[in-house]
């Protein structure tokens, strides 16, 4: 339902754009309505996969929750895969949906310096929807947080196995 | 007329001496000019006392509006109609009950004593709309458009202020922010939240709703919706009593997330 709001919000706009000039009328820009309707890197990775992390972000102003899954090649400490699920409004979506985007084929700590700012450039979000793309940075952190927090589960437990191994032994 | 004066004059000196700190000043309003001052007894009779609402355990000792003292502490002058000067019968005077003028806006007097209600959060608000109804007959710009500028003025602030009164006391949500606000505790929307099992829950009940295939489903998952939102209600209630801040504010948050579930809701249905 939205969909079809914002299509013929666009088809209408679209006959005005050419008369009134853009400032005018508050509309989505089109890189938000593209992220929209052509949304990328939509879904879902398991959760307990040791090479996801999941940022799991929420913005109590309006009830958006957000989602972005990373999925990390332990090696070399790129991420490979991302994925990302948000309930929110167009901006919001857009946002994450960038955020997804952009960490792809990077290391891990070059995503952290992503900024909020970028994202709303990138999409030319109005003053009053800056705080998704400060979600979108948020999830970004969260995603990669949550892997380092598995990574060192891991390293732990992975530690203590061969100890006992040696002790059995 | 001296003795209540010197009254007044003793009681903010103290008042300014105790309740300088920010957490108070939101809801006091130390105006020299106000023309809306409460002293004794006119004011007093029949309304009770929320000796509660004044933080500190000197102002109980005084029975006299304790609240008015709180609110209002202004040296000298009294409640009176800028028209014709005739004292307030009632409060809160926000028209002339004898020449129908309608009063410059008090900022001081809160929405709930505009509707004549404690400052709680279980109040009863059946009856708000016929309260609110009642203050438009009174306030409403369109009784004013002959009188003088400076009423219609009047008038369409006082009327806005009403109604923005009325919207906010009657959601309980926005009644929730609003009484959070009247502490001075301001709830920071632009804060990102990341309760992993909070959200992970929201989300599940998010996608149920997407996947929800009829009506009936739909209204099984608002039913829940609104069994957790009288939950957290009743939970904002007693921490907002304790003065448990952090917890109320917790208590909010939780609301916004489950108010928005519905509004999907009734958005799909």
């Amino acid at each position: 339902m939205l969909r079809l709001g914002c299509k013929r919000f666009l088809g209408f706009s679209n006959q005005r754009n050419q008369t009134l000039p853009q400032t005018l009328l508050r509309l989505y820009h089109e890189r938000v309505v593209d992220h929209y309707n052509n949304p990328r890197n939509v879904g879902s990775f398991d959760k307990n996969d040791p090479t996801v992390g999941t940022g799991l972000v929420g913005a109590p102003a309006c009830g958006d929750v957000m989602k972005l899954q990373i999925k990390v090649d332990e090696e070399t400490g790129k991420i490979v895969d991302a994925c990302f699920k948000t309930f929110g409004c167009g901006s919001a979506i857009a946002s994450s949906s960038v955020a997804t985007e952009w960490v792809k084929g990077k290391q891990m700590e070059e995503v952290l310096t992503i900024k909020n700012t970028e994202i709303a450039k990138h999409l030319s979000l109005p003053p009053v929807k800056l705080h998704c793309s400060m979600l979108a940075e948020d999830a970004i952190k969260a995603a990669v947080k949550d892997y380092e927090a598995k990574r060192a589960k891991l390293g732990a437990n992975g530690e203590a196995a061969p100890v006992e191994k040696v002790a059995d032994a | 007329m001296s003795n209540r004066k010197l009254w007044t004059s003793a009681l903010c000196i103290l008042h300014r001496r105790l309740y300088s700190s920010p957490r108070f000043s939101a809801g006091f309003h130390l105006n020299l000019e106000s023309t809306s001052v409460f002293s004794c007894s006119p004011y007093h009779a029949g309304k009770s006392i929320v000796s509660g609402s004044c933080k500190g355990g000197f102002m109980a000792n005084f029975k006299f509006s304790v609240r008015g003292f709180c609110s209002e502490p202004v040296v000298g002058s009294v409640d009176k109609c800028w028209n014709c000067g005739t004292l307030a019968m009632s409060k809160p005077f926000l028209a002339c009950e004898s020449c129908k003028s309608v009063q410059p806006v008090d900022p001081s007097i809160d929405y709930f004593q505009i509707f004549g209600l404690e400052k709680e959060y279980d109040v009863k608000v059946d009856n708000l709309e016929s309260k609110y109804k009642d203050w438009q007959k009174k306030l409403h710009p369109d009784l004013v458009h002959s009188k003088s500028e400076k009423e219609r003025e009047y008038a369409a602030e006082q009327s806005a202020r009403v109604i923005d009164a009325y919207y906010t006391l009657s959601k309980p949500l926005s009644r929730a922010t609003y009484m959070l606000k009247l502490e001075g505790v301001h709830v920071d929307e632009e804060k990102t939240i990341s309760e992993p099992d909070f959200l992970a829950e929201i989300m599940e009940v998010r996608e149920a709703v997407e996947e929800a295939e009829d009506s009936q489903a739909l209204n099984q998952i608002q039913h829940q919706m609104q069994g957790k939102l009288e939950s957290w209600f009743k939970s904002f209630a007693n921490a907002f009593k304790n003065q448990e801040y952090e917890a109320a504010v917790t208590s909010i948050q939780r609301m916004t997330y489950y108010e928005r579930v519905k509004e999907e809701i009734l958005k799909k249905m």
